[in-house]
């Protein structure tokens, strides 16, 4: 019971609330050392932050869609805790070995669309509004290129399921078996966690975007589901393409955390050197040059399982 | 007890603070921006401090009184080189620009540790315009589509789509005068369809902004030529910061302030230049379109108008200019793109300038005819193109008409410079009551 039930949640709390904070250390590291100014202590500052929150009133805006408002950010949390449950620390250490794992994962990137629109238009507010409405217009392109993605890293593996993914990259990582798909997944990381230069849900030419009206816990809730789901697509990219847990001397779980924060500095390092991409540009970015090349990354994959 | 020890932590953060910009409020902005005990945030409802800069005009009052409550509790207010509103009894005024970094973090400090008490709201907690429940659906008016809930349109399709005929419900609303991607003062209605800018109609113009004193005195007397131009880098690297930070570029907005802070004849801007034209900025972010006429670029002048081809700039006629060998510098394509390459430009030539000007001690000649940083001031300074706005931004995506106002250096000029109190064309309201709603 206890092994079945409770140590799975108290993985996934735990992964919830360390992936946040590594988040939010990892990224203001990457900020000092560009020069970026930031607030305060590396360490202390996020828990300032998180304090700040708390004390702080969750406001109102005019009419807003209460209970959607209120919930959004809990379900982009609940979302990024479905994400992490499925990242294989060991062989044996999963909170959840799902035999369809890949399609769990497939699905929070679905979700996240319904919920970070909701977000956005619950609020009842302009640029929060357009920022929901971006994301959607750019979701989709973003979820087509992952199922491709992903669909390659099955196919060596014979399995929908992220440890037999690991598994089947015992003599050779998915990243050299399959160059492109790192890099595709990497850029589909940025856009459905709405980070750096794909943020364009919660921009700064909309003050905030989804996140523009919010105050208090709701936006530390919000905060923290960002960061969790950030950490989620980590162990997601890092067990597809960098071989999970496996590797020389160390123990599977601290090669899991190594190639996680591996992935994570270079995604906040993006976030934090490229500029924002124009939403059209982006759109064309997705559907006329990352889509055929994902079919391409399929193909290779197809042809490799077959040889 | 908990209370107070999150309370404790929570005042350890950077000071998040939102700007309400009266006259002459904004040159403040770049020294704050710098400091790392502030945080300068976009949208009230991520600051705990709400700082009026200047004096707010009397037709932007009601609209600061409303950003005012929108702050979340608990928050203060301080009060830069304005007068408080009578009836906020915790407002602090301070006029030392050296001192305000500290007050703000002091007054921060003493309202998360519960040695102040957070700001009173000052308007109803009720929507500005009753819900009028009328109709058939509750809709506020008659028909389907009659009505004008809370006092506003309702989204519906009024309009043709001007893009690719996709027609989506339009939206109209109005936006300023405190908006942070807005020159400070300036406000709009715009219809968007979708992210497509489908009207905009400017409302109220942008504050006169001041310029360095140098620009002035060289309407006076010869000033050296080292002198002006380092003003005028850095009056371009301050709308620099603007676009970049806009463009989600937080660390090279930064690099522009810091360069602008330190500038001396020995800077350069190789380095900023190399990172933006790395960083993909001129290919990737969102800065199409934008493209003035001539006709219009002759209007506005200035690096806008070089920007777009036209080859004038009073230092031509400047003997001291023409001693350094000066000649303006011009892009072709007048549009957001080439208007920050123009910046780029002006900067560098700036810097360039300065540097032999300085080395041949040379001065300027000409007293009447100044090109100042916004455009050529002969016998008139020159004067606001903020109506441009109207003409130049239908059909631009949101992200691209953003970058196009940032874009474009369109409030007149101040009759005095920086550091000058405001002039009776800026008659401030003292001491709001809160009652006249």
């Amino acid at each position: 019971m206890f092994s079945e039930l409770f140590l799975p949640v108290l993985m996934v709390i735990f992964m919830l609330i360390v992936g946040g904070y590594a988040v939010a250390v990892l990224d203001r590291l990457v900020a000092s050392a560009l020069g970026t100014s930031q607030d305060g202590g590396i360490w202390l500052a996020p828990m300032a932050r998180g304090a700040w929150l708390l004390t702080q009133h969750a406001n109102a805006t005019e009419a807003p869609d209460w209970r959607a408002w209120r919930l959004a950010p809990a379900l982009y949390l609940a979302l990024a805790a479905g994400g992490l449950a499925v990242v294989p620390w060991s062989a044996s250490l999963v909170a959840t070995d799902l035999v369809t794992s890949v399609v769990l994962w497939g699905s929070v990137e679905a979700l996240a669309t319904v919920v970070i629109f909701l977000h956005g238009w619950s609020a009842n507010s302009l640029l929060a509004l357009i920022g929901g409405y971006r994301y959607v217009a750019l979701g989709l392109s973003y979820i087509l290129i992952s199922m491709f993605v992903l669909i390659g890293v099955a196919l060596p593996a014979e399995s929908l399921q992220f440890t037999q993914v690991v598994a089947s990259q015992a003599e050779l990582w998915n990243v050299i078996r399959q160059p492109l798909g790192l890099p595709l997944f990497l850029i589909v990381g940025l856009g459905m966690t709405f980070w750096g230069p794909l943020n364009l849900a919660d921009s700064t030419d909309l003050a905030g975007g989804t996140a523009s009206e919010i105050s208090g816990p709701p936006r530390l809730v919000w905060d923290m589901a960002r960061a969790a789901m950030l950490v989620a697509f980590s162990g997601v990219a890092a067990t597809a393409f960098l071989g999970g847990w496996l590797g020389p001397w160390l123990p599977g779980p601290l090669w899991m955390a190594i190639k996680m924060l591996a992935v994570l500095f270079v995604l906040l390092l993006l976030g934090r050197l490229l500029p924002r991409l124009a939403p059209e540009r982006c759109v064309t970015l997705m559907w006329v040059v990352l889509l055929p090349l994902s079919f391409i990354d399929l193909v290779w994959a197809g042809i490799g399982a077959l040889l | 007890m908990a209370v107070n020890w999150l309370r404790t932590l929570a005042s350890r953060r950077s000071v998040p603070v939102f700007p309400v910009l009266g006259m002459q409020g904004d040159e403040l902005l770049q020294q704050l921006v710098l400091s790392p005990d502030i945080e300068l945030v976009d949208s009230p409802r991520h600051a705990s401090v709400l700082l009026v800069a200047g004096e707010i005009p009397a037709d932007r009052f009601e609209f600061a009184r409303r950003v005012h409550d929108q702050l979340p509790s608990p928050f203060t207010t301080l009060w830069f080189r304005g007068e408080p509103w009578s009836h906020l009894e915790n407002a602090t005024r301070i006029d030392d620009l050296d001192i305000l970094p500290t007050a703000l973090v002091t007054a921060y400090s003493e309202l998360m540790e519960g040695r102040r008490e957070s700001s009173p709201r000052i308007l109803p907690d009720k929507p500005p315009n009753p819900w009028e429940g009328e109709g058939d659906f509750g809709q506020g008016g008659e028909g389907m589509m009659g009505g004008v809930p809370y006092g506003r349109p309702m989204a519906m399709n009024m309009e043709n789509d001007i893009r690719d005929g996709l027609t989506l419900d339009s939206l109209t609303f109005r936006l300023g005068p405190f908006f942070f991607a807005f020159p400070p003062g300036m406000s709009a209605e715009i219809t968007l369809q979708g992210d497509l800018v489908q009207t905009w109609q400017t409302q109220l113009v942008p504050y006169p902004q001041s310029l360095d004193p140098v620009f002035f005195t060289a309407r006076e007397r010869p000033v050296p030529i080292a002198e002006i131009e380092l003003a005028r880098a850095r009056h371009h690297l301050h709308r620099l910061y603007r676009g970049l930070h806009l463009a989600g570029l937080e660390g090279a907005s930064l690099s522009a302030l810091r360069l602008a802070q330190n500038l001396s004849t020995t800077s350069t801007l190789d380095g900023l230049r190399r990172y933006l034209s790395r960083s993909g900025f001129f290919r990737l972010a969102a800065i199409k379109g934008g493209e003035l006429g001539p006709e219009q670029a002759r209007r506005i002048g200035g690096p806008a108008a070089r920007a777009a081809g036209l080859d004038e700039d009073l230092r031509s006629g400047d003997a001291g200019y023409r001693r350094l060998g000066f000649s303006p510098v011009c892009q072709t394509g007048g549009d957001t793109c080439a208007r920050w390459w123009q910046v780029l430009a002006e900067i560098d030539q700036s810097l360039h300038l300065a540097r032999q000007a300085e080395r041949d001690d040379v001065t300027t000649s000409e007293l009447g005819r100044i090109e100042t940083p916004r455009g050529p001031w002969c016998a008139k300074r020159p004067e606001d193109a903020s109506a441009l706005f109207d003409e130049l931004l239908p059909g631009l995506e949101w992200g691209d008409a953003l970058a196009t106002v940032a874009s474009l250096d369109v409030a007149g000029l101040a009759d005095q410079p920086v550091g000058t109190r405001p002039s009776g064309e800026s008659r401030a309201i003292r001491g709001g009551t809160g009652n006249d709603v």
